[in-house]
């Protein structure tokens, strides 16, 4: 076999498996920040493991589509982090035009769940799921306006390229870089239903987006989603760890540890983040993303203008 | 030259549409039913047929060139351009036809006429194929009207309908705004060239003034036709009125005679200045976000399809629009992606659209309601018809690995391709038209999962007692969901036609950007999806076996006695992303706020007008009535008053035509 798909197949086994990890890690670290103790970094396998072991309850008016979002979800989120560069290695899905693809797939998940949201036929879901695609619409254009505007300066169309053409020759590219990080930072936050867009711990249904649309799923098809979840939200750390790749070219040892010290510095950031701000009214969270959207536009037009 | 009949080719071109007319012969049967059956069976025949002689003709050996593929004195030509919309058309045209077997049986029972229907379908189909394989700018003309007309009378099969009279009416009258244009531009065309061949019209780009003129009347003309913003007005007023089938095959197919003008418009002129290239460009991303954004605040089904109609117009014209820009920079590479995407996405909506009309055409029919606001939890009773039903949904918005993203990838491609091939300003113009276009996506995302979520899922919030499908149904419906997941999974080729038909009939130097893109990478991801979710699948049911699935009621709070209209309804769902654009939309609610001790029954109704219509179609139209009611002349009730204007009218038109030449 091809040393690039060994070296594919390990990254996205690594991206599966430290998923939960990374969730322990920013549930650990807030814990901390809030004075408690809080639960083993190693809890979100635990709770994998529990859910795994429970019946599954499905409600009673859901058809089909309930039963197989979960799975979609899965194998689509899989696919999503099938692209997703790890350091130097190729992945193992690289294309022109693969971020598209990264984009719309990740958007089929999305369908999905959506729809098996409202397949419950019961308002708490309704809820979350006309909140899931607002705030996703306006979500997507930071996406493509950070990663595209690397894109379009470098000229390559896959994220492995894209990735790739980042470089420290020049400081007004190294700004532009680092405030397109600040844009895919803001991003992960909504995806991944995070502080200060989405409260992940909150106990009330009617203020919660993502947790919403899952209330009435449970064993296979819990375990699943909650799976994806960590993955789609490493998805998005090791996308903003990518952005660093550069100070790790020397040796593989120093990629590590710029890797470790960078998912645990966004770690802290997450758990910061959770702990001194308090969750957005809904009514202004289109606005935090608009803004998301303004530093990309702004950003990219300075660029292009001091070259 | 040889003679009409020396071709086996040209007999079996003839011998399908005898076929076609044939089937209007069958129309003058006495009984409803016999002549429904064998005449819609006769067209069929024809259209299979013809879909056949279409797929083995040149376009997929060698394409065809030269005299011998003009047939009736030139009066007929095939060229590659012509053949794609020909495959488009019939192929639409077949599920549609079949979906006709059911859905004029409802009228049957009602004791509605149905011939005059089916004897104008015919009609509309035989017309709109031949108007992409006419030479002849006045048999162009000709069949263009005959569609326009046949279209009409079909759409008014419950003429007694006050709303169908109205709806019917925006069709007529943009139907003729187009023919009026279109006559100056074929005449403006014949006085440059001299000539009343569609295949000898060639303008050199010294006429720029002639250029341009031609380029915005043809814009304008078949953009009016195609539905581009902000000429879109007569769609969401026609589509829901006409009977379903028609909608169908109106809003997947004979729009699309627009696009076939835009692009033979093209042919005549290129290479076309870049101002033209950023004007589709800009007013089909416009068609494109307003289209979809209008779709997710209506209620009413056959509207919100209409307005998706408007979006993925919108999305054709994109791709037109980076041809064009292609081509004003002579760059092949950027042509074949902008023309291979914009006649890709031709092929993909004729697909999904009429699956989707004719989805909710059934759903309509078993409900009496166009509402979906009424509708609910039909996967339970109608489970095959939810799924195709979804199998477009998703194919609409876009999304893989179905149909519609093949076409929109290639245009993502496209932008990638300008940026890279003209560095200075493109590249930020560029991405700005990929975010529009991804958002776009994500509002389709938003519109059909509200779609298919109210009308299918959850609980029925309007009793059904029998929800009657025929297997007619099922078979058109099957067609076409079968289509979207063929192109999407194996779209190599379909890539393949369009990039043949683009490199025979374009007349560009060749590029192999398009054919070249990671066409079985792709179909292999898309294979690894299915593998994945197949072995999942195997995984949940042994886990079903080891651990127990069970089924219980949804998580209420404790409260037990939940009822259908408890549901998020279509509007509430729709409402967040309506509130932000809601000037624009003409978007409002009306909340019935009667501040009583006790809690009486309230009101709320939410209501979305289109901004062209009312605030420009319809002012301009009150203008012109009232202006041509201060002429004595219309007032007049006696026919002979009309005849002399028509006599008086066609004298100045002769003696202008007389002092021209």
């Amino acid at each position: 076999m091809d040393i690039e798909i060994i070296q594919g197949i390990i990254s996205l086994l690594l991206l599966i498996l430290l998923a939960p990890l990374f969730s322990g890690v920013v549930n650990k670290l807030k814990a901390k920040m809030t004075g408690r103790i809080g639960a083993p970094v190693l809890q979100p396998y635990y709770e994998l493991k529990r859910l795994f072991r429970k019946e599954t309850i499905n409600a009673s008016n859901s058809s089909f589509i309930s039963r197989f979002s979960p799975i979609l979800n899965f194998v689509a989120v899989i696919i999503a982090a099938a692209m997703l560069p790890v350091g130097f290695w190729k992945p193992l899905i690289s294309f022109n035009g693969d971020i598209i693809l990264f984009a719309y797939i990740l958007g089929l998940a999305r369908f999905f769940q959506i729809l098996a949201a409202m397949d419950i036929g019961s308002s708490f879901e309704g809820m979350g799921a006309a909140r899931e695609v607002t705030f996703a619409l306006f979500a997507e254009p930071i996406f493509f306006f950070t990663i595209g505007s690397i894109a379009f300066v470098s000229g390559a169309a896959s994220l492995y390229e894209i990735y790739h053409s980042i470089h420290l020759d020049n400081i007004s590219y190294m700004v532009f870089v680092v405030i397109c990080s600040i844009s895919i930072f803001m991003l992960a936050v909504t995806e991944c239903s995070r502080m200060p867009v989405d409260d992940p711990n909150t106990h009330l249904e009617l203020t919660m987006i993502h947790e919403v649309m899952i209330l009435d799923n449970s064993g296979f098809d819990l375990f699943l989603y909650q799976y994806s979840g960590y993955i789609k939200l490493f998805i998005y750390t090791v996308l903003e760890i990518s952005f660093f790749n550069p100070f790790g070219k020397e040796s593989y040892l120093v990629y590590a540890g710029i890797f470790i010290v960078i998912a645990f510095a966004l770690a802290f950031l997450l758990g910061m983040a959770e702990t001194i701000t308090s969750r957005y009214r809904m009514k202004n969270i289109p606005q935090y993303l608009l803004f998301a959207t303004a530093i990309g536009i702004l950003n990219l037009l300075i660029f292009t203008f001091t070259q | 030259m040889n003679g009409f009949f020396s071709n086996t080719g040209n007999i079996l071109f003839a011998a399908v549409f005898a076929i076609q007319f044939l089937a209007i012969v069958f129309t003058g049967l006495k009984n409803d039913r016999r002549a429904l059956y064998y005449s819609n069976f006769v067209l069929l025949i024809g259209l299979v047929s013809g879909l056949f002689v279409t797929l083995s003709s040149k376009l997929f050996f060698a394409l065809p060139t030269g005299p011998q593929n003009s047939l009736l004195n030139n009066w007929i030509r095939l060229d590659g351009l012509s053949f794609y919309f020909l495959f488009v058309i019939q192929l639409a045209a077949i599920p549609t036809t079949l979906y006709n077997f059911s859905y004029l049986r409802h009228y049957m029972e009602k004791k509605i006429g149905i011939k005059n229907f089916i004897l104008f379908y015919i009609l509309t189909i035989i017309s709109t194929q031949v108007i992409v394989i006419a030479n002849q700018a006045v048999f162009f003309l000709v069949c263009w009207e005959v569609m326009s007309i046949s279209a009409y009378f079909c759409m008014i099969l419950e003429k007694e309908k006050e709303e169908v009279q109205k709806g019917s009416f925006y069709y007529f009258a943009a139907s003729h705004v187009v023919v009026f244009i279109l006559y100056i531009f074929f005449f403006l065309l014949h006085h440059q060239t001299g000539s009343w061949f569609l295949s000898d019209y060639h303008l050199s780009f010294e006429d720029g003034a002639v250029i341009s003129t031609i380029f915005i009347l043809s814009f304008i003309g078949f953009g009016i036709k195609a539905g581009f913003m902000p000429f879109h007005f007569w769609l969401p007023q026609a589509h829901p009125v006409a009977p379903t089938v028609m909608s169908a095959f109106l809003s997947g197919v004979i729009i699309k005679t627009g696009i076939y003008g835009i692009i033979r418009t093209f042919l005549f002129i290129k290479p076309v200045p870049e101002w033209s290239g950023w004007l589709v460009l800009i007013v089909s991303m416009i068609s494109a976000v307003f289209g979809v954004w209008y779709a997710l605040a209506q209620h009413d089904i056959k509207k919100l399809l209409a307005y998706h109609s408007v979006e993925n117009i919108g999305i054709i014209g994109i791709g037109i629009g980076i041809g064009f820009i292609g081509s004003a920079n002579n760059l092949p590479a950027v042509e074949f992606l902008g023309f291979g995407g914009a006649l890709l996405h031709t092929l993909n909506h004729a697909i999904f659209k009429s699956l989707l009309f004719i989805g909710s055409g059934i759903v309509c029919q078993n409900l009496d309601t166009r509402n979906i606001e009424l509708m609910g939890g039909l996967v339970h009773r109608a489970g095959y018809i939810a799924l195709f039903f979804l199998i477009g949904s998703v194919a609409i918005s876009g999304i893989p690995p179905l149909n519609g993203f093949i076409s929109e990838f290639v245009i993502f491609t496209g932008f990638f391709s300008i940026a890279g091939e003209l560095k200075n300003y493109y590249p930020i113009l560029m991405l700005i038209m990929v975010v529009g276009l991804a958002f776009v996506g994500g509002l389709a995302v938003a519109c059909f999962t509200k779609v298919n979520a109210i009308i299918f899922l959850g609980s029925e919030r309007k009793e059904v007692k029998h929800f009657h499908t025929t297997i007619y149904d099922y078979l058109s419906l099957g067609i076409f969901a079968a289509l979207c997941i063929a192109i999407g999974f194996y779209p190599a080729p379909f890539v393949e036609i369009v990039q043949r038909v683009i490199a025979a009939s374009f007349n560009i130097q060749p590029s192999s950007t398009l054919i070249n893109m990671d066409w079985f990478y792709l179909s292999a991801i898309f294979g690894s999806i299915v593998l994945g979710i197949a072995a999942l699948l195997l995984v949940k049911l042994w886990h079903h076996k080891k651990y127990g699935s069970r089924v219980s009621g949804a998580w209420a709070c404790g409260y037990e006695n939940l009822s259908p209209r408890m549901q998020y309804t279509a509007s509430s769902f729709a409402d967040e992303i309506n509130t932000i654009s809601g000037s624009i939309l003409l978007y409002n609610k009306e909340i019935d706020k009667s501040e009583k001790p006790f809690p009486t029954p309230l009101k709320f109704e939410s209501h979305s007008r289109d901004f062209v219509d009312r605030k420009l179609a319809m002012p301009a139209y009150g203008f012109l009535k009232s202006f041509i009611s201060k002429i004595g002349i219309f007032n007049q009730t006696d026919i002979r008053y009309y005849i002399a204007f028509i006599l008086i009218i066609i004298t100045i038109y002769s003696l202008i035509a007389f002092l021209w030449t």
